[in-house]
């Protein structure tokens, strides 16, 4: 079955009218994902965007059709490993246990409880939506912001333009916890996501399973709605979001891009990276060089 | 009959929890806390219990992996103290929240600052709105006790609130005293496994989401819920008392227990493991032919507040004497509690509260001697006299 | 006991929202240029493109939001977004 076959065939489990932004790449991920688990699953969605778009329930109505639980900001791994030993304990391990949140709930207040629940193996599927900042509140900076990027917590003043720090690499983080399995996917190159969510819910069966997705948010990064896929494939073309993956140990990057575009085109058109002075994009620029080198030997290339 | 077996309170309180069949453990070291973890490891990896035993990063995972567990269908249990519970205190106050059943012990410890590791009950009476029934225990014996009670409460369909069984770090949780460890088959009998519908289980067979996002008005009735069940609680608490005196023989009388009180003129109220001092002062004043009697508050939430109030009718003087301090008062918190308790009453008391025992500090069998020589020499003076504060020098 | 904090699935139906009142522009296939690729399946953030077993790709308008992103990744440009005339 190819990737648009298998998208084609599956049920979606999201109600049909959320409040998500025209062109949010986080209702995209969140839809494919779970048509990929399908109904034998429960989701964990904390605080964040999806969360505040109606996904989790308001009152008593519903926004999926799987059970659905808004685990606190910073537990989610910690409340999933929970029910997943729960589920383990019934032998009821077919059932498919995901969390999917944001990268505040990840890399920022969540990461504490997300360390342990992968450094104890927890056999559940861990997505994290990076949109780099806290978009349901107003998008205020987090730690995977990049450089330079104008958000309501480092705006573009006189003074100090945008974020002074570069981003935090979570998924290689996650990846030194010997998990069972650990990758990057972006919207962007749809097969690869469709594989790695696969091969995440497989793994997660075993041990600890971590995704971690570029999400493209046209609100908070000011591009039109249209581009969110266009700002993405950009973002894997530059190295900004290499694509990579860890099965059971064995790094292997999915796209050893051979021809990568510039910070500087990939910046190009998004309203967040306005203000960016040439020794951003060069500052920029070194760290996503350095960083690629630094996969490229992981995948022994 | 159980076992005879001389326990600390600690291990009184891991031997009661597994006696209870939990699915899942989940907890995180902190002192005085620490061996009820240690011991229920032991007995998991020596394959005398079985559970799923999750060794956390932090109490606030423990707290939401057993939170997690919980929506899962599994009875669980977790033990912690002072900066853990502080640290917890988010997934805490969302476990009653969501109306989750569960037990959890808390060896009580003073809360930082001063840096502190010593016994007090600052931590557990600091949270006392946070929705949990509260339970404070005198003895060992009273610990494992309480364990098995709280799941029987917790899990009440009358109830759903989770237990904590509090008891006094270092006093409580590490001396040792000789107790009656009730068997498995006794506790099996006493206690049946959790209902598979005890309540609502996250299950792809019968999805629902869990705690959607809800509006003031809907809010306001699950609040309302919840009030109302902890007073239901009240009663619920009377009735596996006398459950559990029936099949082993222990009554602890309810959510107070009144000590040598039906003839008193002045009464001391105490919490925790003081109550055993106190009871002694008042054997030793008694003989002095003082008439003086003791309540030991047992659950403080939900506040027995009628049956304090009836306890204390006819008295003329009462101390409240507290291991913890309600700041922006001058006064101990359940003082506050008791006076607030007697609000509808005509009496005319003498009474005053006792602030003594922080941080580790000892309660004197002495300071409870003066106390009621304070409390019999003013008996007859209506009104509210200074607080007292045990303090060493 | 009344049960708290647990909304049943199905029980008072779905949140959903009008979000097909949001749409300014419409996608509009133009079905002599599609080559059935299925990108904008692929990539529809609402889930509004349907496709039959036979790979014939329909727009749905009930929820489609009107982003654009079909005709954009459309490879055929297949896809034209056209001013909304308040049909439903």
């Amino acid at each position: 079955m190819s990737y648009i076959d298998v998208l084609r065939e599956a049920k979606d489990q999201v109600t049909p009218g959320m409040s998500a932004c025209q062109g949010c790449g986080g209702e995209l991920i969140l839809r494919k994902a779970l048509q990929i688990a399908g109904e034998n699953t429960i989701i964990g969605i904390p605080p964040g965007c999806m969360a505040g778009a109606g996904v989790v329930g308001w009152n008593y109505a519903n926004g999926l059709k799987i059970p659905v639980h808004i685990p606190l900001l910073d537990n989610s791994a910690a409340f999933f490993s929970g029910l997943s030993q729960m589920y383990q304990r019934k032998g009821r391990k077919d059932t498919n246990i995901v969390v999917l949140a944001g990268d505040g709930a990840t890399a920022d207040c969540g990461f504490q409880s997300l360390s342990a629940a992968a450094e104890r193996g927890e056999k559940l599927l861990y997505i994290c939506y990076d949109n780099e900042g806290y978009m349901n509140t107003g998008y205020q900076r987090s730690s995977t912001t990049t450089k330079g990027s104008r958000t309501s917590t480092t705006p573009i003043g006189s003074v100090v333009k945008g974020k002074t720090q570069q981003q935090k690499y979570v998924p290689l983080i996650i990846a030194m916890h010997n998990v069972e399995f650990c990758a990057t996917a972006s919207p962007s190159n749809m097969a690869d996501f469709v594989a790695k969510v696969q091969k995440g819910l497989a793994a997660s069966k075993n041990g600890f399973a971590y995704l971690h997705v570029f999400s493209p948010c046209p609100t908070g990064w000011g591009y039109a709605p249209d581009q969110g896929i266009e700002v993405a494939r950009r973002a894997v073309k530059a190295n900004m979001f290499p694509l990579w993956e860890m099965d059971r140990g064995e790094f292997k990057l999915n796209d050893e891009n051979r021809k990568p575009i510039t910070i500087a085109e990939f910046v190009k058109g998004i309203g967040k990276f306005k203000a960016l002075s040439d020794e951003d994009i060069a500052a920029i620029q070194a760290m996503v060089d350095h960083r690629f080198e630094m996969l490229k030997r992981l995948a022994g290339k | 009959m159980g076992t005879k077996k001389v326990l600390t309170g600690n291990y009184a309180a891991a031997e009661a929890a597994a006696l209870c069949r939990p699915d899942l453990v989940a907890a995180y070291p902190i002192t005085p806390q620490s061996s009820v973890v240690e011991h229920i490891a032991e007995m998991v990896n020596n394959g005398d219990l079985d559970a799923a035993m999750v060794q956390v990063e932090s109490e606030h995972s423990a707290m939401s992996v057993v939170q997690g567990a919980a929506a899962g269908g599994g009875r669980v249990f977790t033990a912690t103290s002072a900066q853990g519970l502080a640290l917890m205190f988010e997934p805490y106050f969302r476990m009653s929240t969501l109306r989750l059943p569960m037990v959890m012990a808390i060896a009580t410890r003073e809360m930082t600052s001063p840096e502190t590791v010593w016994s007090g009950q600052q931590d557990a009476i600091s949270v006392r709105d946070a929705g949990w029934i509260q339970v404070f225990c005198e003895s060992n014996q009273e610990i494992i006790d309480m364990v098995i009670q709280g799941y029987m409460i917790a899990e009440d369909q009358r109830v759903m609130i989770p237990v904590n069984v509090c008891y006094d770090g270092f006093y409580s949780s590490h001396l040792t005293e000789g107790i009656d460890l009730p068997t498995q088959e006794e506790v099996d009998q006493f206690l049946p496994p959790m209902a598979p519908d005890n309540h609502p289980v996250l299950d792809p067979n019968n999805p629902f989401a869990l705690d959607p996002m809800t509006a003031g008005p809907l809010l306001m009735k699950y609040r309302k819920n919840h009030l109302e069940a902890m007073h239901r609680a009240l009663d619920v608490i009377d009735e596996v008392d006398a459950k559990f005196a029936k099949a082993f023989g222990r009554s602890y009388g309810g959510a107070i227990e009144e000590y040598r009180c039906d003839d008193a003129d002045i009464v001391l109220v105490t919490i925790g493991g003081m109550s055993g001092t106190g009871k002694d002062a008042v054997d030793i004043a008694r003989e002095k032919g003082i008439k003086v009697g003791l309540i030991k508050l047992r659950f403080i939430r939900p506040f027995p507040a009628e049956r304090i109030a009836k306890a204390l009718s006819g008295k003329k003087a009462f101390c409240v004497i507290d291991r913890s301090v309600c700041f922006g008062w001058s006064q101990g918190p359940m003082y506050m509690e008791t006076k607030a308790a007697l609000a509808d009453t005509d009496s005319k008391f003498c009474h005053f509260s006792a602030i003594g025992g922080l941080g580790g500090a000892d309660i004197s069998l002495q300071e409870m001697l003066d106390t009621i020589d304070y409390l019999e020499a003013n008996k007859n003076e209506p009104g509210e006299k200074e607080t007292r504060w045990f303090l060493k020098d | 006991m009344e049960r708290q904090h647990v909304t049943p699935i199905g029980n008072d139906g779905m949140y959903v929202l009008d979000t097909a009142s949001w749409r300014i522009l419409r996608p509009v296939m133009d079905k002599s240029k599609c080559v059935e690729c299925g990108m904008c399946l692929a990539y529809c953030p609402v889930g509004a493109i349907i496709g039959s077993a036979d790979k014939k790709y329909t727009i749905t308008y009930d929820y489609c939001k009107g982003c654009g992103v079909c005709a954009a990744e459309c490879p055929r440009k297949a896809i034209d977004m056209k001013p909304e005339g308040g049909e439903k």
